[in-house]
């Protein structure tokens, strides 16, 4: 008996190895090898166009850099995308999840259109935006006309300082329906008898807001935290149809510069060191989001 | 007085909230309006909605645009393969992990949702090069298999909570009437998780179907890009604003559809929730 029930528990483990092989192979094949690929191109000089073959090259790729202008302003771009779009993604998508929350009543019309950007095909939105935003026959430069505010309209997307707007405007409408679902359903979490409590206690408003809810909220911080954070560093779709990083470098993000190295210039060694740096990015701020919503607990 | 401030704060919240819903609504309609109106509509006035109503957009999409449809097409197949073999993968991974645990499955679950944190752009440039050397680049295969591991992890997340809560006396009892683990799997299990499945069909569906970065990257010939991107090549050769919204359109409603059908389950659990609560 003790060794059928052994045999059986044997047997479901080799079953249970079974199940997972084939995610196995491919996440081995699509994410494990060329992770640890990267990390060896990144110290090559290799140019998919004219080399044989990777060259070993050191920290040369990492030195380039910083005599790249291009590559100064993406990090530098990128780092100043994701300090504002990750505060507008926070304070939007938690303001919007209290407006939805506290909206008990008749709220489908208001969810839907909120959730809406989020299936649609990102690219195509920014297609649609570009048409928006033209010059001459865009919706936005005639609607202020319209109502007599033409001297606002404006090239919109070939002005360095509007072009960064409209880059973070679009990105934000694209994506922070996501964050709203996050904080609605971590919201619906609190128990109604706190809320209860509280308001007899004379919590209202803002210090409702305060002291019960943003406190209860600290796992929900951290997972919207996270996705955030994602969500700007690899900020690529809406700069590279929108503007293509341009005018000029104005809205080059790293995402793009790995993208215009690698499958424009084919120069894989050097666009996987920015790529190892973009990675590296991405672990520090995830780390970072952690360590600080763990201390709010 | 108590009452009439908090109708104020009631119809300010409802004024707030249809502001916001326009913004976010009003595009998507721009751009179905759009679609149908003649080209010289579009550029000689700039209206909201159309004057004259017409379907010649689309008319080019279908009869003459053999393109367009390519494209379609093309994201159909890419979609379609995708989500389905995620399904496959991660309910039996999903299984595995929650039911049939072996040495080590615990860690490799971990490292399995590790990979959402990794950049796209880490990973995309030796997958070039891999592709380029099998010859998989521009074909079906070699865009379908990158974009599993952009949607496979959470979806063996989404799987194996369900499967994790399904009582273990089923899976017993299963046993003792002679059932093999995959008889198990297949015939008891999967039946009771359709609704991890059809989390992980919509979600993987509007994910692939929008994907942009892979397909950017390991498609360069016209006649295997999804629409995501050969869209936005247009921009040069033809130009056209009815045309393209007309594409557009006809590429958001799939997605749209789909996320309607689901909403309304989810409002019916919120619901359902909302009444046991």
């Amino acid at each position: 008996m003790q060794n059928t029930i052994r045999g059986r528990k044997r047997e479901k483990e080799l079953w249970g190895i079974l199940f997972v092989l084939p995610t196995c192979l491919v996440l081995f094949l699509f994410v494990v090898y060329p992770i640890a690929y990267t990390g060896i191109l990144s110290f090559c000089d290799y140019n998919f166009a004219f080399d044989k073959r990777p060259k070993f090259n050191g920290f040369n790729n990492f030195k380039a850099m910083t005599e790249d202008i291009q590559f100064v302003r993406a990090l530098s771009n990128t780092l100043v995308f994701t300090v504002i779009m990750f505060t507008l993604f926070i304070v939007l998508a938690l303001s919007f999840a209290l407006l939805l929350f506290y909206k008990k009543k008749r709220s489908w019309f208001y969810r839907t259109s909120i959730f809406m950007p989020i299936v649609v095909p990102a690219s195509l939105i920014c297609l649609l935006f570009t048409w928006m935003l033209a010059d001459n026959f865009g919706i936005l430069n005639k609607f202020l006309i319209n109502i007599g505010l033409s001297k606002y309209a404006h090239n919109w997307l070939t002005d360095a300082k509007t072009a960064r707007w409209w880059v973070i405007i679009v990105s934000i409408w694209g994506k922070v329906g996501f964050g709203t679902i996050l904080f609605l359903s971590g919201l619906q979490g609190i128990s109604s008898e706190l809320f209860e409590a509280a308001e007899i206690d004379g919590a209202v408003g803002f210090k409702k807001l305060l002291y019960i809810i943003i406190p209860n909220l600290s796992e929900t911080f951290a997972v919207v935290g996270i996705w955030a954070v994602l969500q700007c560093l690899k900020l690529f779709v809406t700069p590279n149809v929108l503007t293509k990083g341009g005018p000029g470098n104005a809205t080059i993000v790293l995402y793009q510069k790995i993208y215009n190295e690698a499958f424009m210039n084919y120069e894989m060694g050097y666009a996987s060191s920015i790529a190892f740096i973009l990675t590296a990015l991405v672990m520090i701020f995830s780390i970072l989001n952690l360590k600080i919503s763990r201390r709010e607990e | 007085m108590a009452r009439r401030r908090r109708l104020l704060t009631s119809v300010l919240q409802s004024l707030a909230l249809l502001f916001i819903s326009l913004l976010f609504v009003l595009p998507i309609v721009f751009c179905i309006f759009t679609s149908f109106k003649e080209s010289i509509e579009i550029i000689k006035e700039v209206t909201f909605f159309p004057k004259k109503w017409s379907l010649v957009n689309y008319d080019y999409v279908f009869v003459r645009g053999a393109k367009y449809l390519k494209y379609y097409t093309n994201t159909i197949i890419i979609t379609m393969s995708s989500v389905i073999v995620t399904l496959l993968l991660s309910s039996l991974a999903g299984y595995s992990f929650a039911k049939l645990p072996f040495k080590g499955s615990n860690a490799l679950l971990a490292s399995i949702l590790f990979v959402l944190a990794f950049p796209l752009a880490a990973i995309l440039i030796p997958i070039y090069i891999m592709e380029y050397n099998l010859g998989l680049l521009n074909t079906y295969i070699g865009l379908i298999l990158p974009n599993l591991l952009l949607i496979l992890p959470f979806s063996i997340f989404i799987t194996r909570g369900t499967f994790i809560n399904l009582s273990r006396e089923l899976e017993d009892s299963a046993e003792i009437d002679g059932c093999s683990v995959l008889q198990t799997w297949w015939k008891i299990m999967l039946p009771l998780a359709q609704n991890a499945l059809v989390i992980v069909f919509v979600s993987g569906f509007y994910s692939v179907w929008g994907e942009y970065t892979i397909s950017k990257s390991l498609a360069t010939k016209d006649s295997i890009m999804p629409i995501s991107v050969a869209l936005t090549l247009l921009k040069s050769e033809d130009w056209n604003y009815g045309v393209l919204a007309a594409a557009i359109t006809m590429s958001i409603i799939p997605p749209i559809t789909i996320f309607a059908i689901f909403q309304t389950r989810l409002v019916e659990g919120m619901v359902e929730g909302a009444i046991k609560g």
